[in-house]
């Protein structure tokens, strides 16, 4: 329920930034009614998009049975994982420019229209994400209701606008930066347990190669009597970061490939781009 | 000519492990009809690996799920499919239907 609430947390709190620089920006424009009632119906149209990939999914999961269905849910929940860290990648190297990026597109575009379209399609991104992290993490921690997931996204939304509103009046003792970087650590630690779900289930489909039995399948060792992964706190750690007392060598082999690929992708690719670093000195 | 033997050599390890697999692994049938689980007690070896088929006979759809194990699978009615389980530890799973927990209980008893 938790990382449910922390995905939508973090996607309504991109969204609204990006809301926030625009409507900052249209403020200081001459003629700022008509652009503002661009950008709100962009908003509309972006969340009817990602509304309508929401029943798409669910569509097709109706649709599909059988060992199609598992290999979408698996294809799903490592999708989801795999967007996370491209996300937090993505927003590490062009969050600190967002602003000036978004005010250069605006000033680009032609009036209400084109407010509306950059609006909509920022809305729809952080939407289309919700989306699929929401689906990955119901398939991914087991007995999840629906009604948890809706309760867990609308407390995220809510904490989102809080907080957003918290920073948007000055507060010190908050910033974007902070609450960024601990979102950030929390995404990728959520995308590893979806990692460690969507291996369980191709462990369970029996799609691993047969080689790999019993060595790299069979569980590697065993911490159950230290932490049990089925109740109390291990449960928590496993629904949460993906612990599993008994992991199989697969899992370890493919968290030792997540966490050398996120950090060094992170190290490598989110650096700040030269020029950026050019601009600050000047 | 050497990429050919390797490919052959490949292909047949893969096709001995496979026959080699299929031949071991114990497969036990569960059938759920009306909200119950059948059988409502299943015995199996520990430390093996074991493969559940399920078939959910109707009338409504199930959700043969187990929290443990983290095994959940959605059945429409008619529908069948499987799980396998590696190297269960001694102890007792509790599997259910969640669309009806009251009524459905499936025993696991590894051994």
């Amino acid at each position: 329920m938790l990382n449910a609430l922390i995905v939508v947390w973090r996607e309504s709190l991109e969204a609204m930034l990006v809301i926030g620089i625009l409507l900052a920006w249209i403020a200081r424009q001459p003629d700022p009614a008509p652009l503002r009632r661009g950008l709100w119906f962009g908003v509309l149209a972006g969340l009817g998009l990602a509304v309508v990939l929401g029943f798409a999914t669910f569509a097709a999961q109706s649709q599909l049975q059988g060992e199609a269905l598992e290999a979408f849910q698996v294809g799903m929940v490592l999708f989801a994982a795999a967007l996370i860290v491209q996300m937090v990648i993505w927003m590490r190297r062009h969050g600190r420019r967002m602003k000036q990026q978004l005010e250069e597109q605006a000033s680009r575009s032609s009036g209400a229209i084109g407010i509306g379209a950059i609006t909509a399609l920022a809305v729809a991104r952080e939407g289309t994400e919700t989306v699929v992290f929401l689906y990955g993490l119901g398939l991914g921690a087991g007995g999840t209701t629906l009604l948890g997931v809706i309760a867990a996204a609308a407390a995220g939304f809510a904490l989102a606008a809080m907080s957003g509103w918290v920073i948007a009046r000055g507060a010190r003792f908050l910033s974007y930066r902070v609450l960024f970087r601990t979102s950030e650590i929390l995404l990728l630690l959520i995308a590893g347990s979806l990692l460690a779900a969507g291996i369980d289930r191709m462990i369970g489909m029996d799609w691993l190669p047969s080689q790999l039995d019993p060595a790299l399948l069979d569980p590697f060792w065993d911490t159950s009597a230290l932490l049990d992964d089925r109740r109390g706190a291990g449960r928590v750690l496993a629904d949460f970061l993906g612990y599993r007392a008994r992991p199989s060598g697969i899992l370890l082999i493919a968290y030792a490939a997540f966490w050398t690929l996120t950090l060094g992708g992170l190290a490598y690719l989110g650096r700040v781009p030269q020029h950026a670093h050019a601009a600050k000195a000047r | 000519m050497r990429v050919l033997h390797r490919l052959l050599f490949i292909a047949g390890l893969i096709g001995c492990t496979g026959i080699a697999s299929a031949a071991e692994l114990a497969t036990y049938s569960v059938v759920i009809k009306d909200g119950q689980i059948i059988p409502a007690r299943l015995e199996v070896p520990a430390g093996k690996k074991i493969k559940l088929t399920i078939k959910n006979e109707g009338p409504g759809p199930c959700e043969f799920e187990n929290l443990d194990l983290r095994v959940e699978k959605v059945l429409a009615p008619g529908a069948s499919s499987f799980v396998v389980i590696h190297s269960l530890k001694p102890g007792s799973y509790r599997f259910f239907d969640e669309f009806h927990p009251s009524t459905s209980e499936m025993l696991l008893i590894v051994k």
